[in-house]
């Protein structure tokens, strides 16, 4: 078994069911000030990415602020994890045999719905068909990289049963329909969620995954903490391992305050990070 | 250089140092390919404590480089280039060098994923625009007609060397290219980093089981190679065993070599690194 995945899957720490629970409330009533305090207007939409932002340093790249970032284009960085993640779960599925062949299917899948005119097709779908063969190779080529890493690195048998792919969770706010919270993952399992992190290591990284804790527990009907969540770099193979305790939920709080609040760094959070 | 040739690959009229230079229209791809893969049972084995120790011996290092620097100066980037030594034209300002290196190394993605080359200079913009390469688009888009026709006759060069030497993996080699790898040394404030432009194996926990390609499309060939040296020790830290082969490709000529990686190698590049790290000029 891969370190990766024995991470993944070692034993849950045990967690006092009252004082998860206490977190869990104290959580909820702040988010609940935060939806009804939250200044400006439209919905405010919470992402991994949000909470980089505020807690990087002024001056660091990701600190530059909303208003320096370039806009969104396709490329074949910015489609390869979602072409990555389809490729992988062909492969879970048994409907290619190598990350190669995945993303070949992933790829011709595009072409095919785009030229049918299918309700599938999707932007990338579309900036996908829209390339030339050369183009189409640069993005297959970004995709197989991504995709081999993630293959390789887990063990997949080892899953008792099939784990989730790249779904990301949305909690929406009961107490204001403008506020929602977003946990990444790339794969879930019962035991956790395995984030593909990418980028230099930096402070924020445990409030970044705090986050996918928080609306797991948010989401969750049982008042069981949820699986831990682990962060991994493929590009030095480094992991970072965040258990669920009462205290991520509350890191995850906080990140998630700064964001509403415009940014500066609050000195407890950053301690905590 | 240790050429890894079973007898009757070894060819006819090996340079000095034990590279191969390729035959015009003689494919060799296949001969790569069985170079690669080698005598399964005589692959080299590592100590499983190397990478550790090496590990050890580079935080010290790093350390050192990171307690002069000043705390808000960032990271310390290090890749092959500032590590191992001289820039060459292929580094300077000088356009075209950097453009023909741009061009060649999507034409190679290509290449491996058995994609057919029609118009290498055509080809190459597309697959960079598709890559968010807008700068090298834009410069070739400023040459001139001469210059630009010089370069499509340089590239169609390249091209025809590599077309021959790159082998047609299987998918089960797990062909993946542009592999980025990043080892934060010091708790960050420094940071040894690569790329490889190949990997192909399947990683085996313990076991040494990737071979590297380098591509070079301007040398020199010593520099190029111990990038490669370079490039096995990142992955010795990364995953804890190196590749246990690696193959330098030279577009401009066709010339090949590959070699086993050995813990010298390993060894001597670490402390090459960690003497560098030392240096008194280093934070400068």
């Amino acid at each position: 078994m891969t370190d990766l995945t024995a991470t993944l899957l070692a034993p849950p720490t045990r967690v006092e069911p009252s004082c998860w629970q206490a977190a869990l409330d104290e959580a909820r009533a702040a988010l609940a000030g935060l939806a009804v305090r939250r200044p400006g207007t439209g919905p405010f939409r919470i992402t991994e990415h949000e909470i980089r932002l505020a807690l990087s340093p002024a001056g660091s790249p990701a600190g530059a602020g909303p208003g320096s970032e370039a806009a969104f284009a396709w490329s074949a960085r910015t489609a390869r994890r979602a072409l990555g993640l389809a490729a992988i779960r062909l492969l879970l599925d048994g409907g290619a045999r190598s990350p190669l062949e995945a993303v070949r299917a992933r790829l011709h899948e595009s072409e095919r719905w785009v030229s049918e005119g299918s309700a599938c097709a999707s932007q990338l779908d579309r900036w996908i068909a829209g390339l030339s063969a050369a183009g189409r190779g640069a993005a297959a080529a970004d995709a197989v990289t991504w995709t081999t890493r993630l293959w390789c690195a887990l063990d997949w048998a080892a899953f008792d049963a099939a784990p989730v792919v790249g779904r990301d969770r949305w909690w929406d706010s009961p107490h204001s329909a403008l506020l929602a919270l977003r946990g990444r993952a790339e794969v879930r399992c019962a035991g956790g969620h395995l984030v593909v992190l990418q980028g230099r290591r930096r402070d924020s990284v445990r409030s970044e995954l705090a986050l996918v804790a928080l609306v797991e527990a948010l989401r969750s009907r049982s008042a069981a903490p949820p699986g831990r969540v682990v962060g991994w770099w493929p590009d030095s193979g480094h992991l970072v391992r965040l258990e669920p305790e009462p205290g991520v939920l509350r890191l995850a709080t906080d990140a998630v305050s700064l964001v509403l609040a415009g940014g500066v760094i609050a000195p407890a959070v950053r301690a905590a990070a | 250089m240790v050429l890894v040739a079973p007898s009757p690959l070894v060819p006819d009229a090996a340079t000095d140092d034990g590279t191969r230079s390729e035959v015009p229209g003689v494919p060799s791809g296949r001969d790569l390919l069985a170079l690669l893969r080698g005598d399964h049972a005589a692959r080299p084995s590592f100590d499983p404590g190397l990478a550790g120790g090496v590990r050890a011996w580079l935080e010290d290092a790093a350390f050192e480089t990171a307690s002069v620097r000043a705390e808000r100066a960032g990271s310390l980037m290090l890749g092959a280039r500032q590590i191992l030594g001289t820039a060459t034209t292929h580094d300077t300002t000088d356009v075209a060098p950097r453009l023909v290196d741009r061009l060649v190394h999507a034409l190679f993605r290509q290449l491996v994923f058995g994609c057919r080359i029609e118009d290498p200079l055509g080809d190459g913009l597309d697959a960079l625009r598709a890559a968010g390469d807008e700068e090298t688009v834009r410069g070739v888009a400023a040459l001139g007609g001469p210059a630009r026709a010089a370069l499509g006759t340089t590239l169609d060069r390249h091209i025809a060397h590599l077309s021959a030497l790159v082998p047609r993996f299987a998918p089960g080699w797990m062909p993946r290219t542009d592999d980025y790898v990043a080892i934060p040394l010091a708790g960050g404030a420094v940071v040894l980093h690569g790329v490889f432009d190949l990997l192909v194996g399947i990683p085996q926990s313990g076991t040494a089981s990737l071979c590297a390609l380098g591509l070079s499309t301007g040398g020199p060939w010593p520099r190029e190679r111990r990038t490669l040296h370079f490039l096995a020790l990142l992955e010795l830290l990364r995953t804890g065993t190196p590749p246990f082969r690696v193959a330098l490709l030279e577009s401009a000529t066709g010339r090949y070599g590959v070699e086993d990686i050995s813990e010298e190698h390993l060894r001597a590049m670490a402390a090459h690194v960690a003497g560098w790290l030392g240096r008194s000029d280093t934070c400068a």
